[in-house]
């Protein structure tokens, strides 16, 4: 995640950062597990902030990472509460997890936001993968940020689609970790939240290795 | 005012007269009534809608007296009324159905499609210069919950109902109240239905006059005539 600089050494590609940050999302067989790094960034070269939440809940049982310009990111997370709960209200019942992907990503588009949803429904979990182009991709996991690369290596590698919520956090821990050492945008630690029919329960480690 | 006190107060929908009452809005209610009647009786696999649209003339062409109406996949509408009226709420519903579906990709529940009609029509009756709708409407599908069956009347209020009618006098309901079953299947909701348009007519039934549609999972299916010849007959 990248701010908008307002510094004097604020120069014009500061002005909207795209890149930063490290966010991952895993279904796991009773849940989704979402994680995030905790820095914010100024074009990716000065740390703005070593302890950002970058996971917000949304929905009764879902959350949303989210990496990008912060502005707009907490803008879309704004819009999405207010739908999520008008919604609730009205129908008496909670959106569906491919309802609120699609509410997602009509809500991003031309935004410089790359969030990823996970969510528990009638259906079970769901990760989704979602851009600033309105671009909405289901899938087992996925990663977003500028370490997306570094931690879907670890992904590939330790994603189990078998494993519980409380298996798979360390997965997710792990994946960030990985970003978090060769990535200069992400790091400070680690934001899990734990996604469950029950509710979205979030944890703050200020080590990767903590998470277990 | 010039004497008339009822008068005075049913010149405009948004006044009410000195009881509480809103005059425009009884009388369009009173439209429905006059109207032919339509009927819907819900069971175990969804909901049966059934209109019996008599002709002016043998020459009137029995497809053109439109009833009931396909809104969605899983959704009916039968309406009972001012035609012109109907029609627009109609349009309504269709339009409405397909934003659910653009916003959240998912077929709207049966009851939110109600209530928004509901709400387009409650609009007309607080809006000056605006003239109620003429028309009540049953909102008939089967939605995640099973089947539903909704009546919007032209005050904007929606109820749910396992079997009604609107349009027509009491006669129709006092015959549900009477033959509805809680386990019905189709084929009997359909007797039922057909059974309480014929409290409310004295000719006989006719089947080119008769329009029928079921919902189910499967989706709305309007009757052949050759289908509800077989009705009838049964």
């Amino acid at each position: 995640m990248a701010r908008q600089s307002h510094g004097p050494d604020a120069g014009e590609k500061n002005q909207i950062a795209k890149t930063g940050t490290t966010t991952v999302g895993l279904t796991a067989t009773d849940g989704v597990v979402l994680a995030a790094d905790r820095r914010a960034s100024l074009g990716g070269r000065f740390v703005a902030n070593k302890d950002v939440s970058k996971i917000e809940q949304v929905h009764p049982t879902a959350a949303m990472t989210i990496s990008g310009s912060v502005g707009d990111a907490q803008a879309v997370l704004r819009q999405l509460r207010a739908e999520a709960s008008l919604y609730e209200t009205r129908r008496g019942r909670p959106l569906s997890m491919d309802a609120l992907a699609r509410v997602t990503g009509d809500t991003l588009r031309g935004r410089p936001v790359t969030p990823v949803l996970g969510g528990v429904d009638d259906d079970g979990a769901h990760v989704y993968d979602l851009d600033g182009g309105g671009g909405v991709m289901e899938d087992a996991y996925a990663s977003t940020g500028s370490g997306m690369q570094l931690a879907y290596g670890v992904l590939e590698r330790q994603y189990d689609p078998d494993a519980s919520v409380s298996e798979a956090v360390a997965v997710a821990a792990n994946a960030v970790a990985a970003a978090s050492e060769r990535d200069t945008a992400s790091g400070n630690g680690v934001l899990v939240a734990r996604v469950t029919a029950d509710g979205v329960a979030t944890a703050t480690y200020d080590d990767p290795a903590e998470v277990a | 005012m010039d004497g008339h006190e009822q008068t005075a107060y049913d010149r405009g929908v948004t006044v009410f007269s000195p009881d509480g009452r809103l005059y425009q809005v009884e009388y369009a209610r009173e439209a429905v009534t006059r109207g032919q009647p339509v009927v819907g009786v819900t069971h175990g696999d969804g909901v049966v809608l059934a209109a019996n649209g008599a002709r002016r003339s043998p020459l009137q062409e029995p497809d053109s007296i439109e009833k009931l109406h396909a809104v969605d996949d899983h959704v009916g509408v039968a309406t009972a009324g001012h035609v012109a009226d109907a029609r627009r709420l109609v349009d309504q519903a269709r339009v409405t159905a397909q934003r659910e579906r653009l916003r959240y990709g998912e077929p709207m529940a049966v009851e939110a499609l109600a209530k928004s009609l509901a709400d387009a029509v409650q609009e007309t009756t607080q809006t000056g210069g605006a003239r109620p709708f003429g028309a009540a409407l049953l909102v008939a599908g089967v939605d995640e919950n099973g089947p539903a069956l909704y009546e919007v009347d032209p005050s904007g209020t929606p109820t749910a109902w396992r079997a009604t009618a609107v349009g027509g006098d009491g006669t129709l309901i006092d015959h549900l109240e009477t033959e509805y079953a809680d386990e019905l299947d189709e084929s009997a909701a359909v007797d039922t239905a057909l059974g309480a348009i014929r409290e409310s007519t004295e000719a006989d039934l006719s089947a080119v006059n008769l329009d029928i549609a079921t919902v189910t999972a499967d989706g709305y299916d309007a009757l052949s005539l050759d289908e509800r010849r077989d009705a009838v007959g049964s």
